[in-house]
This record gives C-alpha cells, sequence and structure tokens, in this order.
C-alpha cells in the first residue's frame, strides 16, 4: 500500500511549526520518527494534507535536569533512553521500558513525544508516564502547559491536546534512591503491543505506592494507592468479570505487583 | 551407496548465498524496463452481491479496466473429473458478481503504483449486497444463500470412502468421538505475489515474467484464457521470496496483466502488497472434522469414521482445482496406521471466501491434527501413555510394503522406530518426571507427540483420477557439457528457497563427478527449459532430482564413449570423478573440458560410431512407481502451558524423521526447520478470522501474527535414512513434512498438560482465548 | 517534488521525490539499489531494514523526506565491512538463508547485534532479530551465525 498524497514541512523552530498548524486548520500531522504514522500513512488510515515534520527542532530535544525532575524532549528516541543517553530520574525504569518497546529498528527512530501524541494505548510509554505521574509539556498558540500523564492521552488515538498544540516533552520526577517499580506486559510474540500492562512506582520519599493498569480501550487505570491492590476489581473499573480481557489486565497487575518484592 | 565429498549426501554449502547476501537478488520487483507502468486493482470491499455497475473515474477512464473491458478473455476454469464435481467459472475481473472480500473489481494502471492505488480508491462500485456465508458447516446447510446460482448446493465435491462398521462398532470396546477444526490461514511468503508483462515485437511473443512455482503451467493457463497460442507466450521466473503454494496457480492478475500489455505495447507490472495477500487472499488450511474412533481396549484401532469439509472459497483455482484438498482428506486420514475399517465423507464447501490453494502439507496438515488428537483421546480411554497407542497400531517394518485400508502403496518405512527415536530424542521418560514435580511458577508441563507419512513425487496414476487440468507425467532435464567442461543442467521445475542450484550440482557431481562449481542449473523460464508441472507436493527431488540424474548418466555414458577412442581402453573401464575421466587403477586421465573440446572443436578424433547427439541430451525420468514415496516423521514436544494467561511456551522440541537417502542433509535439514516454523505458526499464532458478513478480519502482520525467533526453537532432529526402494538415489520427498506434525504434536502437549483439569482442546491455534474459555468452562 | 540531498553508501546524492514515497522505494526507484526489499509497508516484517546515521531502520515507514542529510546505508553499501563479511560467511555456512528474501534485512540487524550486543547469548540474539520475520528458515540457522561470529569476536579479542 502507498500512502495518499501529502505535501511535506520540516519547520526550522517551534513558532513555525505551530504556525503551520494553524494555517492547516486540523488538517495537518505532525511526524517525528514516523513508525506509528508511517503505517497508517501507507495503509491510507491516516490521510492529512500535510506533514509537519518536528523531528529535527531544537526545542524538541532539549534534555534537561529540572532539580526535582528531568525535562526529556518529545524527540528523544525510545534508543536514546534504552542506551542511557539521556539522565534517568527513574532507577532504571525508564531504561526497562524504553527497552521493551518493538524493536530496534522502531526504536532508533521512534520518538518518546510521537508515541504519546499518537495514543495507541497499548503504547509503552502511556502506561509508564502516568505511573510515574510525569508531566507531558505541550505548547500552543497561547503558550506552553502541562498535562499530567494520567490525563493526556482520553481513549485511542486521542489525548487532551488541543488542536494547534505540539507536545515538547515530558517532565519525569526523579525517584528518591530507595524507590522500588515493576513494569509487566503480556504480548504474544515479543516486540508486538501488549495485551495488557501492569506497572508500580514506590517511592518512600514521596510516600508513594502508585500503580496503572494499561493497554485498556483507551485511557490506561491509574491505581493512586496501590497499597491494598485488588487486581480483578482493578481489571473489572474497564472490562466485564469472566472475559479474556479481563484476566490479562488482572494477570498483568499480579504480576507485576509480585515483581516489585523479589 | 557411497557418500562422495560434493555429492549425493554432502552437507555443500549453497551456491545461490552469494547474490542474495549481496542483495542481488533478483525478484520481480527488482526488474526495470523502460516505459514500464504499475498496476492497482480496486478490490471488493463486499464478500457477496450482485455488481449493479462499477464508475471510472472521471477524467481517467482510459487507464481503468472492467471485465467487460477484458474482450476475448475467457475465465479461469479449473474443473475436476471426480464424478459429482461441480463447474464453475473464475472471471479474472469481477462479472455479475462478487464472491469473496478482494475480489476485483477493476485493473487501475499509472507511472506508479502510488498513482495506480489513487485510481483504484477512486473507483466506485455499486453492489447489491446479498446473504454472506462465512462457514463451511453453514454453507452447506439447506437454505443456505447460493455461491454459484446454477448449483443445487454449496458443495464444489462430495466424497465417500465407504464401509460397513456395523460389526467392527459392535464389539469396539472403546469409542471416541471429537469435533476438531483447523483455522484459515495466510501463506505469507515475504515476497508476495509478482507479474511483470510485455509484448516482444521481434519475437511476436508475449512475455511474462511471474513469481511462480509452476511457469509451466502459467503459460498454458494464460494460453486458454488470453486465446492465443503457447508459442506466443514466454514465462520466467527469476527468483521467487517463497512460495509454499501460494505461488501454484494461475494468477488471474497475471491474466489481466498480460492483456494490459498486449493492449498497451508497453511492460505492465502488479506487485501485491501484504494488505492485498492478507485481506484478499487467506486461502488455506480451514478444515472441520467430525470424526469417531473405535478401538478395542488396548487401544488398537478398529476403525475410524468420519465427516469431513473442507472451506475451499469461492472459486476453484487453476490448476489444483477446489476440490483437491477434501478429497485428499478421504483419502489419507488413516494416516500411517492399520485399521480394519475406513469409512470417510468429504465436502469442498463453497464460502465468500478465496478460493483454496493448498499450502505446505496440503490436507495432510488438518488430516494429522485430526487423527493424532483423536489417538492421543483414545489413549486417554485406554489409560495408556500415547506413544503406546502409536506403536501399536502403525504399520510396521515388517509388513512393508504396506498397501493400505486406502489403497496407498507405503514403499518403505519403520514408523514406530521414529516414534522411540523421538521420545528418544526429546527424553519424553524425564521430562514425565519433570512434569510431576511441576514448575515453580505454577505452569504446567504437558507432553505430546505426532507421526505423520507424507505423500511424495506421486505421479500419473494418482492425478489421472482427479481430472484436474494438471496430471504430472515424466520429468525431463536437459543436459549440455560445454567446450570448457562445465555442466549445464535446464530443468522444468523451479526454485522458491530449496536450493535446487546447489542440490542438483550435488546430484551431477555424484554421477559424473564434475564439480559442483561448474554445474549452473537453469529453472524458471519456459523458453530455456523442459515442460514441467512444476515445483509442488514435494516432487522435485524425486523427479527432478531424477531426470538430472538420468540426464547426466547418459552424458557420462557419452563422456566414456568418447574418451575410451581417445585413451584407446573400453568405455567400461573409465571412472569419472573431480571433473576427469581415468582409466580405472591407472594415472591415465583426461578433464572433461578435454574430452568436450574434442566434441566442439576437434570431431575429426571422435569415435566412428559416436553418438551424433553428442554432449546434449534430454531425458526423461519417472520413478519405478509412481504412487510416489512416503517419508515419515515423529515430532515430540515438551510444552508450558500458564494457566493464567493461557500462554504456551514451548520447551523442548525433537523430530525423527525419514527422507531416505538425502541429497544434502543441510538443505534437508533447513526444510524441516522451515516447515516447522510454520506448523508453529498453525498450532499457536496464526489464523484469519471472518465476520459473519465475511470480512477478513487480520488485515496487518500486527493482527495476523507470524512467528519469530522467539518462537520458534530449534528443535533436535535425527534422521533415520531408508533408501526408497523406487527412486534414483533413494532419496523421498521431505519439503512440507515439518509443517505438517506440529499442530497436532502440540495440541497433544497442551491437551496432556490440561487433562487434570478436565481440559481437552481439539481447535488450532490452540491461542490463549480458547485456553482459558477452556479452562472456565472446565472449571462450571 | 521535493529535492533532498542525502549520503548513499558513502556518496552525497541529490534526488527529487515525492513526499509520500517512502526511503525503501527511492532508493529501489531512484538509484536502483533493490537489495532493501519490500515486505509488508508497515513496520513489522523487517524485510527493508537498512542502516540510518549508524542505526538499523525501518525503510518503508521512512519517508525519503525526512532523510534530507541523512546518511543511509543500503545492503549494497556493506560490501568492504568486515563485520558484514564475517556474516556473509557465517550466513553460508549455516544456511541462514533460503529465498534470500528476508536476508538484507536480516544482515542489518544482525551486523547491529554484533556491534552493540558482544556479549548476547542466544536467548538476547533471538529478542534482538525478532523484527525480522522469515518465512523460510525457522531461524536456525541465522540465530547460529550470529553466535558463530559473535563468539569468533570474543574468542578473537
Amino acid at each position: 500500500m502507498k500512502a495518499a498524497k501529502f505535501e511535506y514541512e520540516r519547520p526550522r523552530d517551534l513558532g513555525a511549526a505551530l504556525a503551520l498548524l494553524r494555517e492547516a486548520g486540523g488538517d495537518a500531522k505532525l511526524v517525528a520518527g514516523s513508525q506509528s504514522l508511517g503505517p497508517m500513512l501507507n495503509l491510507r488510515l491516516a490521510q492529512p494534507s500535510l506533514l509537519v515534520d518536528v523531528r529535527g527542532l531544537p526545542e524538541l530535544r532539549d534534555v534537561r535536569d529540572d532539580g526535582d525532575h528531568v525535562f526529556i524532549g518529545a524527540c528523544t528516541t525510545h534508543a536514546d533512553i534504552e542506551d542511557g543517553r539521556v539522565p534517568d530520574p527513574t532507577q532504571g525504569f525508564l531504561r526497562k521500558v524504553a527497552r521493551g518497546i518493538a524493536y530496534r529498528a522502531v526504536r532508533n527512530r521512534g520518538t518518546v513525544g510521537g508515541s504519546l501524541a499518537h495514543a495507541d494505548p497499548a503504547a509503552d510509554w502511556v502506561s509508564a508516564m502516568a505511573v510515574l505521574d510525569a508531566g507531558v509539556v505541550v505548547r500552543g498558540a497561547d503558550g506552553e502547559r502541562t498535562i499530567p500523564a494520567s490525563q493526556f492521552v482520553l481513549g485511542i488515538m486521542s489525548t487532551a491536546m488541543g488542536e494547534g498544540e505540539i507536545l515538547v516533552g515530558v517532565r519525569v520526577p526523579k525517584l528518591s534512591p530507595k524507590s522500588r517499580w515493576s513494569y509487566w506486559k503480556y504480548c504474544r510474540k515479543t516486540g508486538e503491543f501488549a495485551e495488557g500492562i501492569g506497572a508500580f512506582v514506590v517511592d518512600p520519599a514521596r510516600n508513594w505506592w502508585r500503580g496503572v493498569m494499561g493497554a485498556t480501550e483507551g485511557a490506561p487505570v491509574v491505581i493512586e494507592d496501590a497499597r491494598s491492590l485488588d487486581p480483578a476489581a482493578v481489571a473489572s473499573e474497564a472490562y466485564e468479570a469472566g472475559t479474556y480481557e479481563h484476566q490479562v489486565h488482572a494477570v498483568a497487575l499480579k504480576r507485576a505487583a509480585a515483581a516489585l518484592n523479589p | 551407496m557411497k557418500t562422495a565429498a560434493k555429492g549425493v549426501g554432502a552437507r555443500l554449502p549453497r551456491k545461490e548465498d552469494a547474490r542474495f547476501l549481496r542483495g542481488q537478488g533478483q525478484y520481480i520487483g527488482n526488474i526495470r524496463m523502460v516505459g514500464m507502468l504499475d498496476v492497482a486493482f480496486a478490490r471488493s470491499s463486499i464478500a457477496h452481491g450482485r455488481i449493479r455497475g462499477i464508475a471510472k473515474p472521471v477524467g481517467h477512464e482510459g487507464s481503468v479496466y472492467t471485465a467487460d473491458d477484458l474482450a476475448g478473455v475467457k475465465p479461469i476454469v479449473a474443473n475436476s473429473g471426480l464424478k459429482g464435481f461441480k463447474p464453475s467459472e473464475l472471471p479474472v475481473l469481477a462479472k455479475g458478481k462478487v464472491r469473496f472480500v478482494g475480489e476485483m473489481l477493476a485493473m487501475c494502471v499509472a507511472p506508479t503504483r502510488a498513482e495506480a492505488e489513487d485510481l483504484a480508491a477512486a473507483v466506485e462500485a455499486d453492489i447489491e449486497p446479498l446473504p454472506a456465508v462465512h462457514d463451511m458447516l453453514e454453507a452447506l446447510q439447506p437454505g443456505a444463500p447460493r455461491i454459484h446460482e446454477h448449483w443445487s448446493d454449496n458443495a464444489f465435491l462430495e466424497t465417500l470412502v465407504d464401509a460397513d462398521l456395523a460389526e467392527v462398532k459392535a464389539r469396539a470396546a472403546i469409542k471416541v468421538t471429537r469435533r476438531i477444526r483447523t483455522a484459515r490461514q495466510a501463506m505469507n511468503p515475504m515476497e508476495g505475489r509478482a507479474v511483470l508483462a510485455y509484448f516482444d515485437r521481434r519475437l511476436d511473443q508475449l512475455v511474462v515474467y511471474s513469481g511462480d512455482q509452476m511457469p509451466h503451467i502459467t503459460r498454458t493457463g494464460l494460453s486458454e484464457c488470453l486465446g492465443i497460442d503457447h508459442g506466443r507466450i514466454h514465462v520466467i521466473s527469476p527468483d521467487v521470496g517463497g512460495g509454499f503454494g501460494y505461488k501454484a496457480l494461475l494468477l488471474p492478475e497475471a491474466v489481466c496483466v498480460a492483456w494490459l500489455a498486449l493492449q498497451l505495447g508497453r511492460p505492465v507490472r502488479w506487485l501485491e502488497d501484504r494488505y492485498e495477500q492478507l485481506s484478499a487472499n487467506a486461502n488455506c488450511r480451514e478444515h472441520h472434522y467430525d470424526i469417531t474412533g473405535y478401538a478395542d481396549a488396548d487401544g488398537r484401532l478398529l476403525a475410524v469414521d468420519c465427516d469431513a469439509v473442507v472451506d475451499s472459497g469461492a472459486y476453484s483455482l487453476y490448476p489444483f482445482s477446489a476440490c483437491l484438498e477434501a478429497a485428499q482428506v478421504g483419502s489419507i486420514l488413516p494416516g500411517p496406521y492399520r485399521m480394519e475399517k475406513y469409512r470417510c465423507r468429504t465436502w469442498s464447501a463453497a464460502t465468500n471466501k478465496p478460493g483454496i490453494l493448498p499450502y505446505r502439507g496440503v490436507a495432510r496438515t488438518g488430516v494429522c491434527f485430526a487423527i493424532e488428537l483423536l489417538m492421543d483421546a483414545i489413549a486417554r480411554a485406554a489409560k495408556r501413555e500415547p506413544h503406546e497407542v502409536r506403536i501399536l497400531n502403525l504399520v510396521p517394518p515388517e509388513a512393508m510394503p504396506f498397501v493400505n485400508v486406502t489403497n496407498k502403496y507405503f514403499d518403505s518405512g519403520d514408523y514406530p522406530q521414529a516414534v522411540r527415536r523421538a521420545l528418544e530424542a526429546l527424553d519424553w521418560d524425564a521430562w514425565r518426571r519433570k512434569q510431576a514435580r511441576g514448575l515453580p511458577d505454577g505452569s504446567r508441563i504437558g507432553l505430546g507427540l505426532a507421526i505423520y507419512c507424507e505423500q511424495a513425487a506421486h505421479g500419473t496414476s494418482v492425478y489421472f483420477g482427479w481430472g484436474i487440468p494438471m496430471v504430472p507425467g515424466h520429468e525431463q532435464c536437459q543436459a549440455r557439457l560445454s567446450p570448457d567442461g562445465v555442466l549445464e543442467l535446464r530443468i522444468g521445475a523451479h526454485s522458491h528457497g530449496q536450493g535446487m542450484e546447489t542440490s542438483f550440482a550435488q546430484v551431477a557431481n555424484e554421477l559424473i563427478g564434475v564439480d559442483p562449481q561448474n554445474v549452473r542449473l537453469i529453472h524458471g523460464d519456459t523458453a530455456l527449459t523442459p515442460y514441467s508441472t512444476g515445483t509442488w507436493g514435494s516432487r522435485c527431488a524425486v523427479m527432478s532430482g531424477g531426470a538430472v540424474a538420468t540426464a547426466c548418466e547418459e552424458i557420462g555414458r557419452r563422456v566414456r564413449q568418447i574418451a575410451g577412442k581417445l585413451m584407446e581402453v573400453a568405455a567400461e573401464d573409465l571412472e569419472l570423478a573431480n571433473g576427469e575421466v581415468r582409466v580405472a587403477g591407472t594415472d591415465r586421465k583426461m578433464t572433461l573440458a578435454e574430452v568436450a573440446h574434442v566434441w566442439y572443436r576437434q570431431p575429426q578424433l571422435l569415435p566412428a560410431d559416436v553418438d551424433p547427439g553428442g554432449l546434449e541430451t534430454t531425458s526423461g525420468y519417472k520413478a519405478k512407481k509412481d504412487t510416489g514415496t512416503f517419508s515419515y516423521a515423529c515430532h515430540a514436544v515438551a510444552v508450558a502451558v500458564d494457566t493464567e494467561l493461557g500462554h504456551v511456551d514451548i520447551l523442548d522440541y525433537a523430530i525423527c524423521e525419514d527422507g531416505g537417502t538425502l541429497i544434502n542433509p543441510m538443505i534437508v535439514d533447513g526444510q524441516i526447520y522451515g516447515g516447522l516454523a510454520q506448523g508453529i505458526g498453525t498450532a499457536l499464532y496464526e489464523e484469519m478470522p471472518y465476520s459473519e458478513d465475511a470480512q477478513p478480519l487480520a488485515s496487518t502482520l500486527a493482527d495476523y501474527m507470524l512467528p519469530g525467533p522467539t518462537e520458534v526453537p530449534e528443535p533436535r532432529v535425527d534422521h533415520m535414512e531408508t533408501p526408497s526402494p523406487l527412486t534414483f538415489f533413494g532419496q523421498k520427498g521431505i519439503g512440507e513434512g515439518g509443517a505438517i506434525a506440529p499442530p497436532a504434536a502440540i495440541a497433544n502437549a497442551v491437551n496432556d498438560a490440561l487433562a487434570p483439569l478436565g481440559v481437552e482442546l481439539l481447535e488450532c491455534p490452540v491461542s490463549p482465548r480458547r485456553i482459558l474459555a477452556a479452562l472456565a468452562a472446565a472449571r462450571r | 517534488m521535493k529535492t533532498i540531498k542525502l549520503t548513499v553508501n558513502g556518496q552525497r546524492v541529490t534526488g527529487q521525490v515525492e513526499p509520500r514515497t517512502h526511503l525503501a522505494d527511492f532508493l529501489r526507484d531512484h538509484f536502483m539499489l533493490t537489495g532493501t526489499n519490500v515486505g509488508c509497508e508497515h513496520g513489522v516484517c523487517g524485510a527493508c531494514t537498512l542502516w540510518i546515521d549508524g542505526a538499523p531502520a525501518r525503510s518503508c515507514i521512512t519517508y525519503a523526506v525526512a532523510c534530507d542529510g541523512a546518511d543511509v546505508r543500503t545492503i549494497e553499501g556493506f560490501e568492504d565491512d568486515e563485520v558484514m563479511a564475517a556474516l556473509r560467511d557465517a550466513f553460508t555456512a549455516e544456511h541462514a538463508l533460503q529465498c534470500g528474501y528476508c536476508t538484507p534485512g536480516m544482515l542489518a540487524t544482525s551486523r547491529d547485534i554484533v556491534l552493540r550486543l558482544p556479549d548476547a547469548d542466544e536467548a538476547r540474539v533471538r529478542e534482538e532479530l525478532s523484527g525480522n520475520l522469515c518465512r523460510c528458515t525457522g531461524y536456525v540457522g541465522i540465530v547460529r551465525a550470529v553466535m558463530r561470529v559473535l563468539a569468533s569476536r570474543r574468542g578473537a579479542s
């Protein structure tokens, strides 16, 4: 399948990118690594009239230590994180998640920002950033705002970003040295999208015992206090008991919880 | 027979590797021609309907063709002569009705594929939907919507192997009845189908590059559909990126593209993409069995009684026809077993899905699944180990050659020994002990096995009874020893990965001592090679290999005759080895090149009675009996079933196989490994589900799961080599075997793991959903 | 049409390309570099894997226009590469190819494994190869070939 025709612009800076989006009036798509968008374009499931390539924008490649969190620019690739080329404030959690995304060739091009903005509920960053209580930084004509990751993905391919807003990066809280975490997902085969995700982050300094159930039909289900977790009950928030989906999600939570206490 | 270092039996690295490792393979998509145009097809998104009209995109009508435009092009017809077969036609572009999602409505041509797809997307088809038939059992119900309206029902063919079972039923201590099903699949070679055609004005000939397993059959089919004689068609298959049966047919797309090339006078190309392959061509493997086994208290089989249905899709494809697979079920369901009585009725059911094609293993995979699950069920009823019941019922070696209950002639083999050796290779008993101990994470270990025999290289006497548009006869090879001592071999079959350029060079080395590096195999080109029905049914090692051997023997005879005159010895005293002709027991010798030089450049030195055919010959070959060879294998597997997720892990896999004499054991192993991977796909991962309105539901590789390196382990392979008494070196056809047993072995292992929980799975793929549903049902 | 300048197999080249043309088609059609094969065009099968800016990437879901300024290496560009030569020898010795269609992509990924993960064990090799599908070989020869090259490089060092 060959993509339908589209125009392509590579703006030099974020302001120019925002202007292009505005002019296109909703018929433009942002692209970074194109690992998520490329298949949709080639299959003609997406037919935008304009692609705005933000992969090289300096603002989106920024990586900063900002004290109690690290800012990771949207165009940081999964491989950048996997290989440790960006500081990991999560005691290894980010690196572990990155390593399990799809395949290396995809990780070399695919970006954190692109994956979040694409908002496939089964994408690893969608769940991982939610359990970390990361902040998704977006910029539009009205300026910059930060949306909590747990409220960022609203549904399949649907986010809390407005039309004309660009995801510029994520603010990842620095976990304290005594933190523990786990990330467990079920895939039928290596590298494919997860059927169920369970993840936990325990940070005594923040009094955190956060959990997330991911790879749902929409937003990840965040468990603010996962201390006395009932996996089946959490799964029932999204799935009918007795179904395959309920089982997979309950098991993912159970196994992620077990992995917390080796 | 002795094994030469570079001859039959050598693990010779492949000659053809060099170009593929450098990215120099010449697949059709890599061929460039000046003025070439690309074709995309507008395909039906409705499974069953009446075509009211097809509107071409405004302003581009000249680039879009429908059935009405293809004047003079005949539909594809693939009828069987079997009694009761219902004839039908496959119009190359849809006419009157559409009968499956993906059926071609219009051909769109443009300078690039992307632009051709733009045109295809703009074609508007007005189709009045009809009720769609998505299930083969429903298709056979009275009152089901008719796929072909001139038929009385939706069965291409019914077959019956009949027997009176009353007496056996009365004394059977064990009766086991099961309803067993295999899922529809898409074969998914890595390269899709491909056609590139142009008209050669100098030769007044249509040239068709086709990614093909049977270029000569394609030539015949094109001749019939286009109404032009064979001489005006030249089919060339260059490098083909995988086939497995997917490229063993006359493509409607090839007829269309060839016709268009004649109209436009320019090269025209169509390259199938993965979306087309999945959404329009999931065309194999879907079987349904209602099967009953009758046995005595020890598990000795008395009889098998079966009603089997094969989902044959909407159209009969050329040349194999829609009924081959179901009719084959009837004749091979008994497998390698003895039994007193056997009754089997089959139906080739027509449904609103793509027409069936034989996929690696053909009916054997489904049949093995059905009979091996039945045998395990009998074993459980008899409270015996599965291998005990197998050995009790397998045709024993002392009974060989054996004519079985459906008149199959098993030429040779020790089936019980294959079981014993597979179990040993797996270390079955050690796994039983591990099973008893359990796994720390709570997964349940299960052991399974499956045994089959694979009829291959079967020929005229088997095929003429089918009455399909192809009956294999003798296979030929043209051999020519060049002036420089290079041997050229021309065969009509074609490679799509099985390494013929190397194996047949080894055969030549075995017969006349020529170095495999000095052997050139020419195949795939109808202008350069003898007619052949092509590469299918694991026939090439036996048939093409036998033809190559026969031709080389003849070349050897002629070389000896010439060399004998030159060296003044009797021809019988000459040995051919290492590229030389040597007087036995002496150092006197000539090279093959020196002998050839005399024929080509110094004929004055030739013997007076020299064969005028010279160093070029066409030889034909048939196996001693053309009922084919029977290779066989036993697969044994240990799995771990995660009962919380329904996930199955393969812990260990062992295969004991007997392919007779192995021409290149490395290539044979490769065929087994590849077959196993496809078998694991069938067992655990691959299915194309269809909705109620016959929509294919897995149209990308994200949904249709192909096993990767973490899903396919390396098996232990133990070879028995019982030479076939019927073939040139004793070789047997083995190419499909690896894909036959895994679904049965793995399902049996899963059932062994879950039997204590009251679960028995009878459907593949044995997916997590099915396992969890079965566990839940057993708990209720 | 856009004009792009990039480096392909060590040569600086200029091309005119429609934005919708993916890198694989661009290389195959404009530069006759047909060694890179197209298998699915939705980023799953890995047949199209080549190297962009020093790392393996899928050329079917990467658009040529996005590669302006990039350094691209296809299978044809590894003729003189020492690791690739070792892999080629190993692939032949271990019967790691049959029809050859997945092979250029397999080699691209294998080279990355050998260079990036010199201590990889068989399980890791299989995991890293998961993005490259093969329908012919059952992966046995491919895994053996990569393990062989890894072992010989460990032995040599």
